[in-house]
């Protein structure tokens, strides 16, 4: 992203309009938030509380029907939708200031720092992080969803690191950064002011990338049973799903709602990603 | 005197041992002086330029003293530099047109290049406004970015920034090289301008451009691989150079109007010697066509006449 201010910004609004990717990936992400956001207060019931007949197919009653312990599915779906973004945002957010922190000082510093931050990169990035996951989580015992993101955002950070450190050391041979060194600024300012806005773009989509994967792996674990086991998660909805056989008995409105809702904002998150890659590189954009 | 540098040797770490691109340089600059660094490429004259502002991490310092206004500067510590630093000394880099951070509008960019030197950008605004516009930008630049201006704009937005504190030396490194004819001119005026409004004391303009140091330098100092080789007033090093080396150089210039059909311009044949391991004696002796024995030591870079200093057996 070569501007930014006022001028910049609309320029750059205006591809991002024109761009069906980001458009119908945004639309499907945030359609999701406010299912997420507003859900809970459509509906009475409690999403693992008794509510009615089992295994009853959705009616005016209950709109995703009812699972083999007689929860209303609408109500899981929408706070499980609650737990995928708090996991995301969460989880995601911590990969990605670890990630930036340090590949930033990796890729600036150079030299030993840049030897050592790079070796444990790369021995968290070889560690099979859902192996790490399932022995921790089977140890500590979540308890909530932050808890589950915290461990995700601890371990899913290496790529994103690396890939700041490379840009990094591209950006800091450049001229405008000797300037700054030459006026005697602190490192910390050099990368924020010098660094950091000339790859705005890369450090966005990094975020979205890591915003999706951490509710992938989330989805993941709960769907092991290695989640939070007294609240509710897409995930968990899975994983009940599957333990009552409700694929065997035909109970579709059972396991296909989390299903679409993993796949709608991870889904949704990737088109966003094309589409957000085509709006900051003028040269993929199709005027 | 504004600038008096003694002995300085810088030289390149290589795998292969030092590279020597400045191997002893003694020369002063007179207050309100504008020197000239001539020489090829390789010859050491940017080196030269860069060692008494910011040496890079490749650079090391061997021995030599640089004073500023009697003042010893610590240019082998780069951290102790940062207080001289746009303040005594200053410089318009080689890369001008790629200084600037293509993120920031001029304006913000100004106010985070003065903050780092503890200064308000409202302090020198007024004065800021003043010299854009002596230098023809107008003061809608500080709202733009760096991508908006034109290379000349650029080039003068740098020059600007770079003498705002009126530094005691502005070293200017190839700030022509990259403009066009017109361009060239204008902005070695300013230079000559800078300085007879007093923003800088002295200055040091670094380039292998003769004529446009003709234009604007009081005198000219010409290196080779290096070494100084000559330093004299512009009017003698053009008219009647005594180095060699200074006078194969200007004979290698053409000259504008006259047709070059029947004989072909003279250059210097031979290449400069690797700076790696450097020939002994006078190192321009194996290119030199008025090479002899007493060239085998090495020639001190001696006075000839006030204001003019050679480093040759010949002139001698």
């Amino acid at each position: 992203m070569q501007a930014s201010g006022w001028r910049g910004r609309s320029e750059l609004l205006y591809f991002a309009f024109r761009n069906w990717k980001f458009v119908v990936g945004i639309g499907v992400v945030l359609s999701m938030l406010a299912l997420a956001l507003v859900g809970p207060m459509l509906t009475e019931y409690e999403p693992l509380s008794f509510s009615g007949p089992t295994d009853e197919p959705p009616s005016s009653e209950h709109w995703f029907g009812t699972t083999s312990f007689g929860q209303d599915v609408f109500s899981q779906f929408v706070y499980g939708l609650r737990a995928a973004f708090v996991v995301g945002v969460v989880g995601g957010g911590i990969a990605w200031l670890v990630g930036a922190a340090v590949g930033f000082t990796a890729g600036y510093r150079g030299g030993w720092i840049d030897d050592v931050l790079n070796m444990l990169t790369n021995v968290v990035l070889v560690i099979p992080t859902l192996a790490i996951l399932i022995i921790v989580a089977a140890y500590i015992n979540v308890k909530g969803y932050t808890t589950e993101a915290i461990l995700i955002g601890l371990t899913s950070w290496p790529w994103a690191a690396r890939a700041v450190r490379a840009q990094t050391f591209t950006l800091k041979t450049r001229d405008f950064v000797d300037v700054a060194r030459l006026s005697g600024r602190s490192t910390r300012k050099i990368i924020a002011t010098e660094i950091a806005p000339n790859m705005s773009s890369y450090l966005l989509m990094m975020f979205i990338l890591l915003f999706g994967g951490a509710i992938l792996i989330g989805a993941s674990l709960d769907f092991l049973g290695l989640g939070p086991s007294n609240l509710i998660s897409l995930g968990l909805m899975m994983n009940n799903a599957f333990l009552s056989s409700a694929l065997l008995l035909g109970l579709w409105w059972w396991f296909i709602p989390p299903g679409i809702g993993i796949i709608a904002i991870v889904g949704g998150l990737y088109v966003m990603n094309v589409g957000l890659d085509e709006i900051f590189n003028p040269r993929l954009r199709e005027t | 005197m504004s600038l008096r540098v003694d002995g300085l040797r810088v030289y390149y770490r290589s795998l292969n041992g030092d590279v020597k691109a400045v191997d002893g340089a003694t020369f002063e600059i007179a207050d309100g002086e504008i020197m000239g660094l001539a020489g090829e490429s390789g010859c050491g004259k940017s080196t030269l330029g860069k060692s008494l502002i910011r040496m890079d991490a490749r650079m090391r310092f061997v021995e030599g003293r640089v004073e500023l206004d009697g003042r010893e500067l610590p240019i082998w510590d780069d951290r102790k530099m940062n207080a001289y630093r746009f303040t005594d000394v200053s410089i318009i880099p080689q890369y001008a047109l790629s200084a600037l951070n293509p993120t920031r509008k001029i304006g913000a960019l100004a106010t985070e290049l003065l903050a780092a030197r503890g200064i308000a950008l409202d302090e020198v605004m007024q004065e800021f406004k003043r010299r854009l516009k002596l230098v023809g930008l107008p003061e809608s630049v500080l709202e733009r970015f760096p991508i908006e201006l034109s290379g000349g704009m650029r080039q003068r937005v740098v020059m600007v920034l770079s003498s705002l504190l009126d530094p005691s030396l502005l070293i200017a490194d190839e700030v022509t090289s990259a403009l066009d004819v017109s361009t060239q001119r204008a902005v070695s005026e300013l230079l000559v301008e800078f300085r007879d409004r007093g923003f800088v004391k002295s200055m040091i303009v670094i380039t292998h451009d003769l004529s446009v140091l003709y234009q604007i330098a009081d005198t000219i100092l010409v290196m080779y691989a290096g070494k100084l080789a000559e330093k004299a007033p512009a009017e003698t090093i053009i008219e009647a150079p005594v180095h060699p080396y200074t006078q194969l150089l200007l004979s290698s210039l053409p000259e504008v109007g006259i047709r070059y059909a029947e004989k072909r311009l003279s250059g210097i044949p031979g290449r400069p010697p690797s700076l790696l391991d450097p020939p002994s004696g006078c190192r321009f002796r194996t290119r030199c066509p008025f090479a002899w024995e007493q060239c085998g030591d090495e020639p001190a870079f001696k006075d000839l006449a006030p204001g003019h200093a050679a480093a040759c057996w010949k002139a001698a």
